[in-house]
């Protein structure tokens, strides 16, 4: 794979749709080229700017809710109300008129669901088992004994006690995510909380979107039923992070706690 | 008279279990159809001239996906399936809906807002983001909100735009470029200079 390779096929591993062998290319590539390298980081910073920029618009869904919802309940219930359907626009009248044609091509149109790497299923399920249903499991609690428990994993470094400002170390235990055993953390601020999941890295490759960068480290993110997950990698450890909590949350746990654990 | 015995037990019957079809389809849509309006307002915002409109095109989408829910495969990706459909909407009406310059509310988040972002941008910086999104081509900018800002995959784009994939990746690429430019205009870009080296030598 050469850099013009790379130009070419940035946008499928940003957004993590590359196979594994190409992939792996991409990433040999990276290493051995601080131009490509530079580039992709460029880029990767200006999609955060970009994105966090626009997700911090406020997006008032209430009136069009409420109208979708009246328009379906008279729809349902039979002939569409005519008073219930907004001021018509000349572009929405005539759309009605090829409706029919339209739902043709909507009906036939069915996108496979994307592909979400076990071990993400399987944090985001723990995550929904044992944090937000509160399923009965031996937690540890002593801060003393997480750190002990940490240590007995080989992850190395102080278990950050804080994160994202408001959040502090609840409990922790250890669990099995994809046939690997990791340190279950989680962390509240009272009223929420979030899990962050830490192994010694091995030979496993995180995969999922570039979704940030943080201390150096891409930030990649996924999601698992209805969890979020957003993960990134150390010099010695993988990390993720899962939560219940929207997408841009996840990254910002995940942001947080890149900032502590050091290489 | 027996079928009229028959009719007059049936119907009631009959009638309730049509009733509790819908409303089983009605919580179904709500459950997975509905909290994607955000998303979808927030691109046809984007799209459209002005507020009202880009609330006229999400109501419109929302529409037609219910008028064709009972098609639709639970489990599969409704939320690419009601972009696609808004916008073989916006494309149906000959892109009347133009794009026009984006209002950044100062308002404080009320029940139905979206909270806001973790980090929060400053509105300096939405500012700036916005007017160059707005100065960037509708197919730039397209690629880019659905991309970066809602996470589509490139696959996911080509099915949505119904584009050929290649496509995609081209006006994801310069659409980043673009916007690079018009946000760093200073920094050095290399992929830049080699894909225009690229096209040049196609181009020869």
């Amino acid at each position: 794979m050469n850099c013009s390779d790379i130009t070419e096929i940035a946008p499928l591993y940003i957004s993590a749709e590359l196979d594994s062998q190409g992939a792996a290319e991409f990433d040999a590539h990276l290493k051995s080229c601080p131009a490509c390298m530079a580039e992709l980081e460029a880029q990767a910073r200006l999609d955060e700017r970009f994105r966090e920029a626009l997700l911090t618009e406020k997006v008032d869904v209430s009136r069009v809710n409420r109208r979708i919802r009246e328009l379906i309940a008279a729809e349902s219930s039979g002939p569409i109300a005519a008073p219930l359907l907004p001021q018509p626009r000349r572009w929405m009248a005539a759309s009605m008129g090829i409706a029919a044609a339209f739902l043709l091509l909507a009906a036939g149109y069915l996108l496979v669901p994307g592909h979400v790497a076990r071990v993400y299923a399987d944090a985001g399920r723990d995550h929904q088992l044992e944090v937000v249903e509160q399923q009965p499991r031996p937690w540890i609690t002593d801060p003393e004994k997480i750190a002990a428990l940490a240590e007995q994993q080989g992850i190395s470094g102080p278990v950050p006690s804080e994160l994202a400002s408001s959040y502090h170390l609840e409990r922790a235990k250890i669990c099995r995510l994809d046939g690997r055993l990791f340190l279950h953390l989680v962390y509240s601020d009272g009223a929420r909380e979030f899990s962050l999941f830490l192994r010694q890295r091995d030979g496993q490759r995180l995969t999922g979107a570039i979704r940030g960068f943080s201390n150096g480290r891409l930030l990649r993110a996924s999601s698992a039923g209805s969890e979020n997950i957003s993960s990134f990698e150390t010099s010695h450890l993988t990390a993720m992070v899962a939560t219940d909590q929207p997408a841009d949350a996840a990254l910002h746990f995940a942001r947080s706690a890149s900032a502590v654990l050091q290489d | 008279m027996g079928q009229a015995s028959l009719s007059g037990l049936c119907l009631p019957y009959c009638d309730e279990r049509i009733a509790t079809t819908v409303t089983a389809r009605q919580n179904e849509f709500e459950r997975v159809a509905m909290p994607h309006s955000r998303s979808l307002l927030r691109v046809a915002r984007r799209l459209a001239s002005d507020p009202a409109a880009a609330e006229d095109l999400v109501q419109e989408t929302y529409f037609r996906a219910w008028r064709s829910f009972n098609q639709f495969q639970t489990g599969t990706n409704i939320r690419a399936w009601l972009f696609r459909i808004m916008f073989n909407a916006f494309y149906a009406h000959g892109r009347q809906i133009s794009a026009a310059p984006i209002l950044v509310s100062l308002d404080a988040p009320g029940r139905d807002t979206e909270p806001q972002s973790q980090s929060g941008a400053s509105l300096a910086e939405i500012a700036e983001i916005s007017n160059a999104l707005e100065e960037l081509s509708s197919e730039h900018r397209t690629v880019l909100l659905l991309a970066v800002v809602e996470g589509f995959t490139c696959r996911e784009m080509a099915g949505i735009l119904s584009l050929p994939i290649g496509t995609v990746m081209s006006r994801l690429s310069r659409g980043r470029q673009a916007l690079r430019e018009r946000l760093a205009p200073a920094a050095p870009r290399v992929w830049q200079a080699r894909a225009a080296a690229g096209r040049a030598g196609r181009e020869t």
